[in-house]
């Protein structure tokens, strides 16, 4: 955590910076469940061959990997992405 | 001008009302009591203009204005708590003379219903998933699971998706478990109450919780029964602990079990 209110008020280009990350990293992080989500429903359906299984693992687990790279390059932790939708509950699953 | 706004309805008994001082009620008013049919209604005077269809729809809307007369009403009603029927947030009548037409009408159901109550309060209990624990208590159980036609090391994305699919299996179980469980403690307190009902589970806006709601029960107990029914929440929360939050509130006015006939007029 880096900022207290003071420089929020300033509004630190760096504070600024790191809100957006956050916004977008939140969006992404939302797509690439999704995707996992999607990819998981079809392997129970059987829909995909043992190749298509493979490169989508390895899609879906690469970007998880770069998604922790970018919560940690700006600081920010996996409860910092959720956004909380009131009635809709919160934007991401917590699992 | 003002319309009458009915917070509970007690027998009526030789004072024309046990109630030293009633707290100041939803529109800062001073509550009094009529008294119809040997029962006691306390209501209060509230501005026409503030309390008519449109503008209580319209404060209905405002968080603010809710909270702190819901507030108010509450604490109107938990001033007469153990010989009154609480009424519905919200029940509103054009004036006294309607509200004495209701307590003639009804009479005999008001009076089954405060027989109902006597001597009973209300005791809320909501379970809710316990994620964090539920989660730690599996952990590790899953890997085995990847089951037949384990991948090797050389292919590591299925690795990967088995993985994930696990874990969301468990995740589901552990719900569906989870929710078979506040089943059983509703059925065990259910046992304890002389009345019992669900509402239904609130979302975690209200609630500030994120783990979902999977009890939201009411329970209406005598109050020879209350340290057992404690004792039975403890022994609940004991047994259901890695999968359940249990919480207990009150006791509260038995506002779930009141039964009253009463829609109100000018609300």
């Amino acid at each position: 955590m880096s900022g207290g209110a003071a420089r929020r008020v300033e509004l630190d280009p760096e504070e600024v910076g790191r809100d957006l990350a956050s916004l977008v990293l939140t969006v992404v992080e939302l797509l690439r469940q999704l995707m996992e989500r999607q990819a998981l429903r079809r392997i129970d359906h059987g829909d995909l061959d043992e190749e298509q299984v493979e490169r989508l693992g390895l899609t879906l687990m690469a970007l998880e990997e770069r998604m922790a790279e970018l919560r940690e390059h700006f600081g920010l932790t996996p409860e910092d992405l959720n956004i909380d939708l009131g009635p809709l509950g919160p934007l991401l699953s917590t699992e | 001008m003002t319309y009458t706004w009915l917070y509970a309805v007690a027998p009526a008994g030789p004072d024309a009302s046990p109630w030293q001082v009633l707290p100041e009620g939803v529109a800062d008013e001073h509550p009094g009591t009529v008294e119809a049919a040997d029962l006691l209604a306390v209501v209060g005077p509230v501005p026409d203009a503030d309390f008519d269809t449109d503008a209580l729809q319209r404060h209905l809307g405002d968080p603010q204005w809710l909270e702190r007369a819901v507030r108010a009403h509450h604490r109107v009603v938990s001033a007469t708590v153990g010989r009154a029927l609480p009424v519905r947030f919200g029940t509103v009548y054009r004036d006294e003379d309607r509200v004495r037409a209701l307590l003639t009408a009804h009479a005999d159901e008001i009076r089954t219903a405060l027989a109902g109550i006597a001597d009973r309060t209300e005791w809320g209990v909501k379970a809710y998933l316990d994620r964090a624990r539920s989660d730690g208590e599996t952990d590790g159980a899953g890997e085995a699971g990847d089951g037949p036609g384990r991948p090797s090391d050389d292919r590591p994305g299925t690795a990967y998706l088995l993985r994930r699919r696990t874990a969301r299996d468990r995740a589901e179980r552990a719900l569906a478990d989870a929710a078979g469980q506040a089943r059983q403690v509703h059925l065990a307190l259910s046992d304890l109450a002389d009345r019992s009902t669900e509402h239904p589970p609130q979302p975690a806006e209200a609630t500030g919780v994120r783990d979902p709601m999977l009890l939201n029960g009411a329970y209406l107990v005598h109050r020879a029964r209350e340290a057992e029914f404690a004792r039975a929440v403890a022994g609940l929360r004991e047994r259901h602990g890695p999968a359940l939050r249990v919480e207990l509130t009150g006791p509260w006015p038995p506002y779930s079990f009141a039964g009253l006939p009463t829609g109100g007029d000018a609300g």
